[in-house]
């Protein structure tokens, strides 16, 4: 039998990368765990804290979120939060996966156009036309309207479309030639053949567009003055100092699901963020 | 189950770059037809505009009788099997089979619910289009599943399947429906060595178990040879060369050709021809060594080739070449010095070099390759004896590379004496006519081949004969000279022959003193519509209908719905009627009449049997059949059917 | 090497200007080709044609194309409606941006400039659309007249129809998507882009009128003492903030994959969680909860008081750099993870067979991640790269988060940890300074589009092959 010998410089060289992963993970736990320990502390403010952890710990908080909304709804918050970042991941989804497809099969004379004004539009500072957006919403009266911003999250979706189109870029063309030799339009080649192929891509793309209206800020507090029609991020901005493990629950709350999300498809993320990058 | 024809088809990208160019062919029901060459010939465009993948720039192509340029792929009755398999990864094998069928209707005649069969007020069924039903698609699908053996799969997805596996499925997806035309493009590239052989034969077994036309790409030559009635080779957009592999193999219309088809590859030398005569000399570049054949072997080769000097590519396959055993036959055999072997177990390939001073790496004009039958031991640097089988020799000009030695000879070259207006020629005295008289003296005598007929005053005996491109070939022995004649007879017979004498050409230092009678006129044009009124027999105002006409030299000639047909085909839009076009007519579809192409007579040429007239239309010669004596303008009514159209700009050629 | 990288600067640049010369030497020929179709049009239409150019979809009557030519007259009909009851009114504010002045006094409803604008922008984009379909109308025709003169059955609308999902489905497709983004993103950003030229903001918002200024708000940014110094200052930081964040989460994230692809690692599924945690929560809270970790409460300074020392204001109105620094460390927390998960999908497309060869060949890791994965990754990702300095040149979220609404001494309405996006928004959002923060923006625009470009041109990427086709 051979005898198993380590390096000693191999050995080190083990240690050190582990100490450093296990590093990276703290620092990157540390604020998550924290906040989640908030969340339970009885008090509710951070002074209480006994350095890294709450003085005493309860479920009073989040018991509140749902029960003691005279002041602060949460529970209607997040139900017009998952409306607005359903309706609007639904609909952007759609348009962006069309518009890839379309940029990624067909050749059309205005499409290379298209795509550099895409690129050209996508370098402006976004919220800097939030002015006229306002302006515009006010004209089409569409302010303290859940739809105004459904419909702006959802224009605005397709300008991303590039990682799709690298994804629709890599099924083969003869696919959609067999496909066309077989008798079937374009329009059932792309329901039969090509979304079937892109499910993964669908995923992904349904959960980003999901993910900006769930936790975006500014836009809601902009269009949304009615309190009854706050977004979870919006309420939970205008919560008090005193609040802080309320501010805590709520956050943990939403923050759930989406990190539920983000563990189950870590492996259509990574495949996805490089199919929009890696050049054809 | 249908024939295709292909005519003129051209495929010209945006950027002007011509993929193919002037593509002809006709393929008859259940050929296998491979289209063969290097990788960017055009080969797979072709297929892409049979398949209705690619728009044909200009052309007709017709499957059936019927023209499907403008026609979607899935209305073309075509099926096509890719290269990559394109199996939809998501579909199991019995729905990748059965998708073609699902997207299809079938014609039907309408039924109740009991099953009965609706009539219309006439009696007679109603027609339905309807959808496959289960029962249909299971049958078809297991039906062709079975052809290819693939039954036990039908439940797995592609990715499950081995490479072989995956080309049977997209082999049963295009067989299922049936088609008009299969279509294969590279379908074996992606395979393993050992599995393309297989799936090769089974391929031509499929082909002769469907009878359906098989279209089938490969940059393979081995493939093309082994599994094709016919073979196309294609270089740069062009057809090279269209025959069975036998007759691509044997006589290779250019050095391209020959040096594609063949493993290994075909030994190019340069060298020289010299006949002094019944032998001809063959000189070889770089090598000390000559060698002599026969001339009855090369009799067919152009003579200008045969003076020692004009140099010419000499090709022979390593088959032809022979390690002499022996003291060599009689000045067949050269030197070459043995640079390598590899032995393949029956035979063993020898590399060497005819230039005995020379030792390279890779191709060089003198470097050769030869077989040899069993193991051979031989050391680096041995010089050897190699025999030449003439027989098999193939010679190519050495700037054009077309073949010098065709199969079916073009021209005779002789030469011949004119004296007092009749020219001598091989012993046989020819009387000019008035319109090829010249001075007297010896002239060099291009004769095409197919201008001799039988049925003349000159004899001639017969020394061979044979059929080439079916159609017969003889040589005769006539006064000592030798010529071809496209006559049917046996050898040793005596045939009487007849020479079209407008076809000659006389030359003389070099230039032509008689040329031979253009067969077409060509001129200048524009294309017009015109709405006119209909005319209606009950005598009430009809509407506007289109009429056509080509316009030439600012006056319009009605022309024929097929040929504006096809100009419409070839000129997207309204193109057809701003384009130039090039129209061409033969002197016997040009009618003297009262109406037509105004024509200012220059001269009349009398051949004796008949008679031209040379005149002048829109600034071009035109030769005109005439019967008597015609001078000053007349009126040339061309027979339009029969007008040959050429678009002047892409010089894309339409009729 | 500095010399080297002048020279390559320069030829890039050389190279870019020689195409830009050839782009312009090549116009009028180009353009003259664009037009052809158009000429070709004027010169063979016939009759019908020149119907359907007068009033959309006659012609296609003419020819009995009843739907086809219904449907344009109606899209005509529905312009000129459109145009006579408020689309030429609209136009023509557009360029007044109003003429009367309310005054409650007189009971006068006066003009509203900035409504103006929009609709007048509105209008324009109508127009255009307007302009799309009629030349469609016309080719439509000319199209029925080649098909007619050429022996060809002119199309059935129901055959027309089946193309829009076959042939065509690009148009159908890209229909909803081309609207969308017309009204929602270009529109507003033509519109931010004039607001620049006005005078709008401050005192002079409706109901008083707004009116054009031309290039007054640039000059005033760059020379007047109100505005200059802050900018000055602000753009300086804004560029170190962009460099310094990009390259830090870039490197970071990068060295954190090729940590995580260490063959000795075991468990790298969990241990790719902890980032991807971090990656899903909400941008937001996790700014919060930083602001809380590291105020006076916090359990930052909680540890630091108990183990002996004084709280520590980290962001307090004099904490310049700490703040800067923890401002580049949240956003480090935030964005190394999507960076991590990208240089891991890529690092796993990535061949392994030149590792061996650099293994045979003796090379040193360092000299391999240098000479080999370095410049696969830089490769492949510089795209990305430069959209992500783009989005933390504009990083809005962390400052405002971690210290907004703060206005300093020496700052006109900003504070020493605001962004150029921070000022804009402080300024246009907060306090009405509207023309002021459009000329920023488009500043920010040209400064980030510069840059991205310049960046783009000296990459690797961009000598291989046009990245973005």
């Amino acid at each position: 039998m051979k005898k198993l010998k380590i390096k000693p410089q191999k050995l080190f060289n083990v240690a050190i990368t582990y100490l450093i992963i296990l590093a990276v993970c703290f620092v990157f736990l540390f604020p998550i765990l924290w906040l989640v320990l908030a969340s339970f502390s009885k008090t509710g403010s951070i002074y209480s804290f006994e350095g890294f952890f709450p003085a005493e710990f309860s479920l009073d908080s989040f018991k509140r979120l749902f029960t003691d909304t005279a002041l602060y709804n949460y529970p209607r918050w997040f139900l017009n939060t998952l409306f607005i970042a359903l309706m609007s991941s639904l609909i952007g989804t759609a348009l962006t996966i069309l518009t890839a497809y379309v940029m990624s099969r067909f050749r059309f004379r205005t499409r290379k156009a298209m795509m550099k004004t895409t690129l050209i539009l996508g370098m402006f500072p976004s919220f800097m036309t939030m002015t006229a957006v306002y302006l515009m919403m006010t004209q089409f009266n569409l302010i303290n309207q859940q739809w105004g911003l459904i419909l702006i999250y959802s224009a605005g979706a397709p300008m991303g479309y590039l990682t799709q189109k690298g994804f629709f870029d890599t099924i083969p063309s003869s696919i959609d030639e067999a496909a066309r030799i077989d008798g079937a339009s374009n329009f059932r080649i792309f329901v039969r053949i090509t979304l079937p192929l892109a499910a993964p891509m669908i995923v992904y793309t349904l959960l980003s567009s999901f993910v900006w209206p769930w936790s975006d800020f500014i836009l809601p507090q902009l269009l949304l003055k009615n309190k009854d029609l706050y977004t979870v991020a919006v309420g939970l901005m205008s919560l008090d100092d005193s609040e802080f493990s309320r501010f805590a629950a709520g956050s943990v709350f939403i923050a759930v699901p989406i990190v539920v999300f983000y563990f189950a498809l870590s492996k259509f993320l990574i495949s996805g963020l490089s199919a929009g990058a890696v050049k054809q | 189950m249908a024939n295709l024809s292909l005519k003129h088809i051209y495929k010209v990208y945006p950027n002007g770059t011509k993929a193919v160019s002037d593509f002809n062919m006709q393929i008859d029901d259940k050929e296998f037809i491979v289209f063969v060459g290097p990788s960017g010939c055009g080969k797979s465009t072709m297929l892409r505009m049979i398949a209705g993948l690619e728009e044909i720039t200009a052309g007709e192509l017709r499957i059936g009788d019927v023209v499907v340029n403008d026609m979607e792929p899935k209305d073309r009755d075509i099926a096509m099997v890719f290269q990559n398999y394109a199996l939809y990864p998501h579909m199991n094998i019995y729905e990748n089979i059965a998708f073609g069928l699902r997207m299809r209707k079938i014609p039907d005649v309408k039924r109740n619910k009991q099953g009965g069969v609706v009539l219309d007020k006439a009696g007679e069924p109603v027609k339905v289009m309807r959808r496959y039903s289960k029962e249909e698609l299971d049958e078809k699908v297991l039906g062709a599943a079975e052809v290819l053996g693939i039954t036990d799969y039908l439940k797995k997805k592609p990715k499950e399947m081995s490479g072989g596996q995956r080309q049977r499925v997209a082999l049963g997806r295009a067989i299922v429906r049936e088609p008009k035309v299969m279509l294969l493009d590279e379908p074996l590239s992606n395979l393993d060595a050992k599995l393309r052989t297989q799936m090769r034969s089974e391929i031509v077994k499929l082909h002769n178990k469907l009878q359906t036309t098989f279209i089938y790409v490969t940059h393979d030559q081995v493939e093309a040879m082994t599994m094709g009635t016919r073979i196309v080779v294609m270089k740069d957009g062009y057809i090279q060369q269209v025959d069975t592999p036998k007759n691509v193999y044997q006589d290779p219309a250019n050095k391209f050709v020959a040096g594609f088809i063949g493993t290994p590859q075909m030994n190019f030398f340069e060298g020289t021809l010299w006949r002094t005569g019944e032998r001809v000399e063959m000189r070889f570049k770089g090598s000390e060594c000559s060698v002599t054949a026969s001339y009855d072997i090369l009799g067919k080769v152009i003579p200008r080739y045969l003076d020692g000097k004009t140099p010419v590519w000499i090709g022979l396959r390593a088959d032809d070449i022979t390690l002499d055993t022996g003291g060599g036959r009689d000045g067949a055999a050269i030197k070459v010095k043995i640079s390598h072997t590899e032995e393949l177990g029956t035979e063993t390939l020898v590399y060497g070099d005819i230039d005995l001073a020379r030792d390279t790496f890779g191709e060089s004009p003198t470097q050769v390759i030869l077989k040899a039958a069993g193991f051979k031991n031989f050391q680096s640097g041995d010089v050897v004896d190699a025999v030449l089988r003439f027989e098999n020799v193939h010679l190519f000009d050495f700037e054009t590379e077309e073949s010098i030695l065709p199969r079916v000879p073009k021209y005779n070259y002789l030469t011949c004496n004119v004296r007092e207006g009749s020219m001598e020629l091989l012993g046989n005295k020819l009387v000019l006519p008035d319109a090829m008289q010249c001075p007297d003296g010896e002239y060099e005598l291009l004769l095409p081949v197919d201008a001799l007929s039988s049925g003349g005053e000159i004899e001639a005996e017969v020394l061979f004969s044979e059929r080439a491109d079916g159609k017969p070939l003889a040589r005769l022995n006539m006064g000592g000279g030798t010529l071809f004649a496209p006559i049917d007879a046996k050898a040793g017979e005596r045939v009487q022959l007849c020479v079209d004498l407008k076809q000659i050409a006389l030359r003389r230092d070099g230039e032509e003193v008689i040329s031979p009678m253009p067969l077409v006129n060509s001129v200048l044009g524009t294309f017009a519509l015109d709405r006119v009124k209909a005319a209606r027999k009950d005598g009430k105002k009809g509407g506007n209908v289109n009429e056509y006409a080509f316009v030439i030299g600012g006056n319009k000639y009605r022309a024929p719905t097929d040929v504006a047909q096809k100009m419409f085909a070839a000129l997207s839009g309204r193109k057809a009627f701003t384009a130039q076009f090039r129209y061409e007519f033969t002197p016997y579809d040009l009618k003297i009449s009262e109406h037509g192409l105004p024509a200012e007579v220059e001269k009349v040429l009398d051949y004796g049997t008949e008679k031209f007239a040379k005149c002048k239309v829109c600034g071009s010669d035109f030769y005109v059949c005439v019967q008597g004596d015609v001078r000053g303008t007349i009126c040339l009514e061309p027979d339009f059917e029969k007008i040959g159209v050429t678009e002047t700009e892409r010089e894309i050629k339409i009729v | 090497m500095q010399e080297a990288q002048t020279t390559k600067v320069k030829n890039a640049f050389s190279e870019r200007g020689r195409k830009i010369a050839a782009w312009f030497k090549g116009l009028p020929a180009r353009t003259k080709e664009k037009f052809a179709f158009a000429r070709e049009i004027l010169n063979q239409g016939n009759g019908k044609v020149r119907a359907s150019m007068l009033l959309m979809g006659m012609g296609q009557l003419l020819y009995r194309q009843w739907a086809k030519g219904i449907l344009y007259l109606l899209v005509e009909i529905a312009f000129l409606a459109y145009f006579i009851l408020r689309g030429a009114d609209d136009l023509l504010g557009f360029f007044t941006l109003g003429t009367v002045e309310s005054n409650a006094w007189y009971g006068i409803e006066g003009d509203n400039s900035v409504i103006m604008m929009l609709m007048g922008i509105l209008a324009w984009i109508a127009l255009l659309f307007y302009a799309v379909l009629y030349i469609a109308n016309i080719k439509d025709c000319y199209a029925i007249q080649c098909a007619a003169d050429t022996l060809k059955a002119p199309k059935s609308f129901k055959k027309e129809l089946s193309e829009l999902l076959d042939k065509k489905f690009y148009k159908t497709a890209l229909a909803l998507p081309i609207v969308g983004v017309s009204v929602f993103s270009i529109l507003p950003i033509i519109f931010m882009i004039l607001i620049a030229f006005t005078n709008y903001g401050g005192d002079i918002v409706p109901p008083a009128l707004v009116d054009w200024v031309w290039l007054d708000n640039f000059g005033r940014i760059l020379t007047l003492g109100q505005f200059a110094p802050t900018f000055f200052k602000i753009f300086g930081w804004n560029i170190i903030w962009a460099v310094l964040s990009t390259a830090l989460n870039y490197f970071a994230g990068l060295g954190l994959a090729l940590l995580l692809n260490k063959k000795c690692v075991k468990g790298k599924t969990f241990w790719r969680l902890f980032p991807i945690l971090a990656y899903a929560v909400p941008g937001f809270i996790t700014l919060i909860a930083f602001k809380y970790m590291f105020s006076y409460g916090g359990p930052i300074n909680q540890m630091i008081v108990d183990a002996g020392g004084t709280a520590i204001g980290f962001l307090d109105i004099d904490a310049k750099w700490t703040a800067r620094l923890i401002g580049l460390f949240a956003n480090a927390w935030l964005n190394i993870p999507s960076s991590m998960l990208l240089a891991t999908g890529i690092l796993s497309n990535m061949n392994t067979d030149l590792y061996e060869a650099a293994r045979v060949d003796g090379a040193s890791a360092w000299k391999q991640f240098v000479k080999i994965t370095l410049p696969y990754v830089l490769f492949a990702t510089m795209p990305v790269l430069i959209s992500q300095f783009i989005a933390n040149f504009n990083n809005f979220g962390i400052f405002y988060f971690l210290r907004g609404g703060l206005y300093m001494e020496g700052y006109f309405l900003a504070s020493d940890t605001d962004l150029l996006i921070n000022w804009l928004y402080n300024m246009s959002i907060d306090n009405n300074y509207y023309s002021i923060g459009a000329a920023i923006s488009i500043i920010i625009f040209i400064v980030t589009s510069v840059i991205s470009l310049a960046v783009y041109v000296l990459s690797p990427s961009y000598k291989q092959e046009e990245t973005y086709q």
